[in-house]
Formats: structure tokens, sequence, C-alpha cells
């Protein structure tokens, strides 16, 4: 090809010579390809100049295999406009939201430390009183380290700025020792949960409160007068009616009166005071570390006994509603309370030794019966830690639970609903309730080998964090009966467990709703309402020839039959 | 998730409380890259993990040339051996899911199955079934309810081969906040136009697969964006350990299970 393109002017000079030749074929190539589609206004001709731009100035590898894909990229960017009207509003991005959050958070929790060092330099005997208020707060950050290295835990992104909130936690709140507890997830967010002891003066404070609610008279006194409200409403209503029947209504056939239920409630099971059984200690939830920490409230047995026999999701949203059957009384605030007391009931585990009662300073004597369920522990000074070997031990003996165990009752010490009675019980000894056997869950410091298994599965699955290299090595231990719970122990003296989930327990092979109560009978079954099959005609007809009257006796036999008789009566 | 690409993912996953070791790493790693050379796979990945009491099941897949149908899944407990598992058949898939036993962490082992909707004298009343049927039948259930990938991931190609996208640049915010905006790795199960025309950018070669909102109940998917709407997280209610990762306008995206290989079927209580 000798022949080499023109340029546009050329060609178009060239087009006035209507002979075939090559420039002319190429103007009308160009042409069609130039030509503009109705719908978009492009042309293939741009578009082919813009896919072969970009394809040489970013020449991406094996462009051929997905031409089409290019081609289609090329396009969508063509119609993304390059120009904005808008163009001198700023986009702010959408991390501020949260930026902002976290950095007053780490604004307070920074002037906090500062304030400290400043006062630790000058006056550091006064601010030894200080320090009786500053809260004991868990090391998340080296605990995560140990769980990460176990194959759990939580992204580094999260970790550090937790730690940080739980600094804030310990600045705003009045608390004295706080612990990451876990991570529940929900359908719209997700809880960050932290557990906490009250300061003395907070929990004097809610024990007060708490009394002051509970206090026996008060509530049944508002009951009584509401009922004796009602009353006389019924019978302002019911005067009312008595007046009415001047009008010329027919009146109403007399109606026998209500029947009145003679059913009455039981007891209800008394709440544990804070600081004590399922409320001992108090839990914050947030949906994201820099949040304002939400205090959950302590929960009734009943929460918890609802909790059990139901299965939900949380949303997110602590005031959202809690539907299920049977009632839960309270929204998701109450029930998130109820789930974490329960999964920290089941799934707070340590090493044998870690934990002890008491002090652990010195040898105390420690009387176990009186009041064993609901003793204080503390960690164990002398605790030197288990070999590798002991506490992968498949029996899972040199694990123990330190979660106090929820009885049925929903309390964690048994409370005799029969107490009340009991002196009147001695006088007459028939009547009245027969005194009820106490209900005893296992002691804390209970063996996890004494766990209930799971459709022949222990609990708890132990692992080995590392095979190769046994030096580094630890136990971590997985729940399977709460997917999510983990704890781990190192050779040394370091263990601590955690929650990630959602909060499910898992109940092989599904959950089934609670049945509702067979309904009642309305009258006692007996012959007069008992269904039975009409007679058929044959059954009449039998019955009626074995019931007729016996046929007259024959006039023949009359004084032999009177002799007979008199013979007899003789 | 691309086993090349798990030290960068390792700040990303999560499940459960799960994360990965960097010696589960180093070990998948190593053992994984050699079983791609050995079956010159174009594209290795980790799938998951399966708890069970002895030992715990590593699942690994390998991707030829097409990303949908040719697919083969190898599992391990040892990180030395990967056995290739077989295909799944119907029925162990049904029995797998009536089984309420936990997996053993003994492929050989085989376990007794009782279907109690069959009659008395069904000869299929109670059947047995090997630890390894069982696993592959878990395993398919699974991939096909819950393994998923954003819109543009895999591509059909003009030839019909489905491909993972060398060009894909990640869903932009707006997209990633939609359920539309993530696809069921299966052949599809909808007719192809309600697939194409539910949306109106369609486009030929990316919705050719299910999308997840259409899945029953609407809620049993939880699309969570986190890190301030860089991430995004995608977990099944049914299928309690999977989760699906997406990091807003890049192509890091990955699929992980791990959990015990259980259906969870209370989903339409726990709405």
């Amino acid at each position: 090809m000798s022949q080499t393109f023109l340029l546009e002017p050329d060609i178009i000079a060239a087009t006035q010579n209507v002979m075939p030749d090559l420039n002319n074929d190429l103007v009308l190539a160009k042409n069609f390809l130039k030509q503009q589609s109705a719908a978009t206004g492009d042309s293939l001709y741009d578009h082919l100049v813009d896919v072969v731009q970009k394809i040489l100035s970013q020449s991406p590898p094996d462009v051929v295999d997905n031409f089409e894909q290019y081609s289609w990229e090329v396009k969508q960017e063509k119609f993304r406009p390059n120009f904005d009207l808008l163009n001198d509003i700023y986009l702010s991005p959408p991390q501020l939201a949260t930026v902002r959050q976290v950095d007053e958070m780490f604004r307070l929790v920074a002037s906090k430390a500062t304030k400290l060092d400043a006062g630790g330099e000058e006056e550091q005997e006064l601010d030894l009183e200080e320090d009786n208020y500053k809260p004991k707060i868990q090391d998340l950050v080296d605990h995560n380290y140990y769980f990460r290295q176990a194959g759990f835990g939580l992204p580094a992104s999260e970790c550090y700025a937790i730690y940080i909130s739980m600094i804030m936690l310990g600045i705003k709140e009045p608390v004295s020792t706080i612990r990451f507890f876990g991570k529940i997830f929900g359908t719209k967010a997700n809880y960050y949960v932290m557990e906490t002891d009250l300061t003395l003066e907070e929990l004097d404070r809610r024990i007060r409160a708490f009394e002051l609610k509970d206090m026996p008279g008060e509530g049944e006194a508002i009951d009584e007068a509401k009922a004796q409200a009602v009353e006389e409403q019924a019978e302002i209503l019911g005067e009312g009616e008595g007046k009415e029947p001047v009008s010329k209504e027919p009146v109403p056939p007399k109606i026998p009166p209500e029947p009145v239920s003679t059913w009455q409630p039981p007891p209800p099971i008394p709440v544990e005071r804070p600081g004590q059984g399922i409320n001992r200690k108090v839990y914050w939830v947030c949906n994201r570390p820099g949040e304002p920490w939400i205090c959950l409230p302590d929960i009734k047995p009943d929460h918890v006994r609802v909790a059990r026999l139901c299965v939900r999701c949380m949303t997110g949203e602590l005031d959202s509603e809690v539907i299920t059957f049977p009632p839960f009384e309270g929204t998701e605030k109450e029930f998130l309370r109820a789930q974490i007391a329960r999964i920290a009931a089941a799934t707070s585990i340590s090493p044998q030794g870690f934990f002890t009662y008491g002090s652990g300073e010195e040898e105390e004597d420690l009387d176990m019966e009186e009041g064993g369920g609901d003793m204080e522990f503390n960690l164990n000074p002398f605790y030197q830690g288990h070999t590798l070997k002991d506490l992968m031990d498949s029996n899972l003996t040199y694990w123990v639970h330190h979660g106090r165990h929820i009885l049925k009752q929903g309390r964690t010490l048994w409370w005799n609903p029969n107490a009340g009675m009991e002196e009147g019980l001695e006088e007459e000894d028939d009547e009245g309730p027969p005194p009820v056997e106490p209900e005893v869950g296992p002691p804390l410091f209970t063996s996890l080998s004494e766990d209930a298994r799971i459709e022949g599965m222990s609990a708890w699955s132990a692992r080995v964090s590392s095979t190769l290299s046994p030096e580094r090595a630890m136990v971590v231990l997985r729940s399977n009966l709460w997917p999510g719970a983990v704890a781990y122990a190192t050779v040394g003296k370091k263990s601590e467990c955690l929650y990630v989930g959602w909060g499910l327990k898992y109940n092989p092979p599904n959950f089934s709703p609670l049945q509702l109560p067979v309904p009642q009978l309305e009258y006692p079954i007996g012959p007069e309402i008992m269904e039975m099959a009409d007679p058929t005609f044959a059954d009449e007809e039998a019955y009626r020839i074995a019931h007729l009257p016996p046929p007259p006796p024959p006039v023949m036999m009359e004084e032999a039959g009177f002799g007979e008789e008199i013979e007899e009566e003789d | 998730m691309n086993i090349h690409k798990l030290f960068d993912y390792k700040e990303y996953v999560n499940v459960n409380g799960m994360m990965f070791t960097d010696e589960l790493i180093c070990l998948l790693q190593n053992s994984l890259t050699l079983l791609q050379v050995e079956n010159h796979f174009l594209n290795m990945q980790y799938w998951g993990q399966i708890y069970a009491v002895d030992n715990d099941y590593h699942i690994a897949v390998g991707i030829n040339a097409d990303a949908v149908a040719d697919r083969k899944y190898f599992y391990t407990t040892d990180f030395k051996f990967w056995g290739l598992l077989p295909k799944s058949k119907k029925k162990y898939k049904q029995l797998s899911l009536l089984t309420s036993f936990p997996f053993r962490g003994e492929p050989s082992m085989k376990t007794k199955v009782l279907d109690e909707a069959l009659e008395e004298n069904h000869p299929d009343r109670c059947t047995i079934m090997k630890e390894e049927s069982r696993l592959a039948a878990t395993i398919s259930i699974i991939s096909e309810e819950a393994e998923v990938c954003a819109r543009g991931q895999l591509i059909k190609q003009p030839s019909g081969t489905v491909v993972l996208n060398p060009n894909f640049y990640g869903l932009t915010a707006a997209e990633a906040k939609q359920l539309k905006s993530y696809l069921h790795i299966r052949p599809a199960q909808q007719r192809w136009n309600t697939n194409l025309l539910t949306r109106q950018d369609y486009n030929y070669s990316m919705d050719f697969l299910d999308s997840i909102d259409q899945d029953i109940p609407s809620g049993c998917w939880n699309l969570s964006i986190e890190q301030a709407g860089s991430m995004v997280y995608l977990k099944s209610l049914y299928w309690p350990g999977m989760m699906y990762f997406h990091k807003v306008r890049t192509a890091d995206a990955g699929f992980l299970y791990v959990g015990n290989g259980r259906k969870n079927l209370d989903v339409p209580f726990l709405l």
C-alpha cells in the first residue's frame, strides 16, 4: 500500500470526486461510523476512539478476553456528567459522623489522662485517695492479643476504640471494675457489652431505690385502690341501668351472675436486689464505640423464664418491642439483659484455681454452707497455671465455671415460695401446700466435665492454638451450646472469656414454640351430655317388643291359678 | 476467599468472633498453593471450616475454567492431605439436613440416620451415611444457599463460560447497601428475565445469577455496614457462621463459613 491516509480536509475535497476509489470508500465508512444513534446521540466512531484511547493509556492485561466488559465500562463512564452544577459544595466523607463521636471520646479520655499525669507529679500523696475512685479496667488490648493468637477475638480496628471507650465509661459512670463482655449482633446494629461492678455509693443508692420500690404495702394498696375504683364505676353503671327500664323497650331477661374466676396467680418470685444473684453485675451497651454507654436495667426472674422459652434476634434498637409467646414484659433492653445473664451464667469459665473465694490473700475460714451460692470470689494470687496437657484434657476437669448457675426459678439463690406459710404449717399439719424441695444448682467452680452434653457432643470443644510451636501454644475452649462463646488460657497466668455472636442458644434439632394449654372443659363429662348414636328403627322396635305389657292370662286356667297361688302363699 | 490474599483479608474476617491466626494462614497458603499446582486450578479459594468433635474440617475450593460449574471442593483435618470431596447426592443432602449429630472429624465414620417421615418398615427409614458424603452434602447445600458474590464479581462471557471478573472495581457505597447487589453463586433458579429485568441498569453479562433479595423470608440476610461505611458484611441467619465481606470500591471481597454445619431452622421465629 503505497497510498497513505489523507487528512480530513483533503478527504472532504476528495469526496468531490465520485469515482470509486479508496478515499471515497474510507469517507463513506467513516460517515457510517459517525452516524449518531437516535437514543443517545453517541456515535460508534467516538466510542471506538474512547475505547482505544482508554486501552492504550491504561494498558490493562488481556483486553481481548474481556473486551465487551471494557467497552461497557467506557460507555458507562461517558454517561456520568463530568460537569457538576454544585461544584462548590464540599461533600464530607461518610465517616464524618463516626469520627465526630470518636473524637469527642478521645478528647475526654486524653484530657483526663493529662490531668492525672499533672496531678501525679505535683501531689502524689493526695492522689492516692483519688486512685480509689479510679475503676479497674480490664486490659482488653492484651487479652485481645491472646485471643487473636488463639484464632478468635476482635479486629484491631475495633479493639482499640473499644478499649478507649471502656476508659470513657470509667470516667463518666460510677463503676469500679470494667470488663469487656462481648459483642452481640443485631439485625440493624450490633451491641458492644461491658460488664461492670458499681461503686459502693452507687450500689447503695440503687439498693435503697430498689427497696423503696419494692415495699410490700404500697403496690397492693395501689391495686386495691384500683379495684375499688373499678367496682365503684361498675356500681354507678349498674345504677344507671336500673333507672333506664322506664323506656318502653322490652326488659331483657335476667341473666344469672357472671361466674367469678377462683384462680389466683402464684405469688411472684421476688426480684434479686441490685448487686446480688443475676443482678450482681451491671451491663452497659452501645452500638458503636464512642457512643454514650447505656445502662441495662436489672431484670426479674420472669424475664429469664420467658427468654428461655423463646428465640429472637436482637434488632440493635434498645427500645424495640419484643413480641414473643409467652409474652415478654419489657422491651429489648430487658431481653438483651436476660440473654446476657444466661450467657454469662453458662459461659464464664476459667482454669481451676484461677479464682478463689474470699480475697485469697490469706487462709480464711470460709463457711461454705452459709451463702455459698452468692459468695464473692477474687483472682487467686497463688494461681500457677496448668500445663497444656491438663488444660487440653478431654474431660475438661481442669476448667471450672465461675458464672453462677441460674435456677429454673430465674434466680441464682433459691427462694422458698412457702416461706411465709411455714409457721402456720407447724400448727395445722395437713393443710397448706407441701414443703417444697429446694432447687439446687451446681455450686460455683464446678468442673466443666459436669456440663450436660448436647446430642452426644460435650458442651465445650478444646483446641490448641498452635501445632507447629508448642512453646507459644495456648488452649482455647469453644462453647457448642452458645456458639460464639470462647475462653482461652495460657500455660502462664492468663485467662479470659469472650462472647461474639447472635445471642442465640444452640438447641438441636430445632426450636419448637411453647404449646398453648389445653382448653378447659365447660361441663363435667356425664351421661347427660355424652354424644351417642340415635337408635335405629330396628332398635326401637326391639325395645317396644321387649317392653310390651304382659299378655293377659288365659281365662281357662283361672281356678287352677288361684289354687296354685294360694298354695304358694301357704 | 482467595488464598493468596489471606494476609490482606485477615483484619476483615470476623465470624462469630473467629479470626485467622497467622499459623492458620501460613499453613493454608502453603498447602493450598501446592494443591493448586497439582490440580492446575486457575484460582484457589479457602471456603471455611466445619466444626467437628475431634478435628475440625477445613474446606478449600479449586476453580477452573468455569467459576460456577467447574468447582472442586477439598477437605482436610491436618493440612497435610487434602481429600477431594465427592459429588453430593440428593439423597445425602436430604439426610444431612435430618441428622442432628455433630460431625466427628473422621471422614470414614458411618452414622445411622433415621428418617421419621417414612413408614415403619420402609427400607430407607434407617440409612447409613458416611461422614464424607455428609460433609459433601452439607457443603454443597451451604454453597447453594449461602455462597454469594457481589454483582459484577462474576461475569458471563459471550461464549457462555463464567469467569471471575478481572476488572471488578467493587460496588459503590449506594449499591453496597442494597441486597440486590449480591448474587448467589449457583446455577440460576429464577427465570432469566426475572434476574435481568428487575433492575434498570441490567447487564447481560452480570445479571445471570439469582440476587439474594428474592430469598424467603425477607430478612434472612443480614447486611451490616461497618467502619463508617467502608466495609459491608453479609450474614445469613439460616447458616450462622457464614460471612461475606466486601470493601466498598475495591476488589476485596470474600466468602467464609465457620460453623458446625447445621442449618438454623428457627429463622421464622427470630424475625
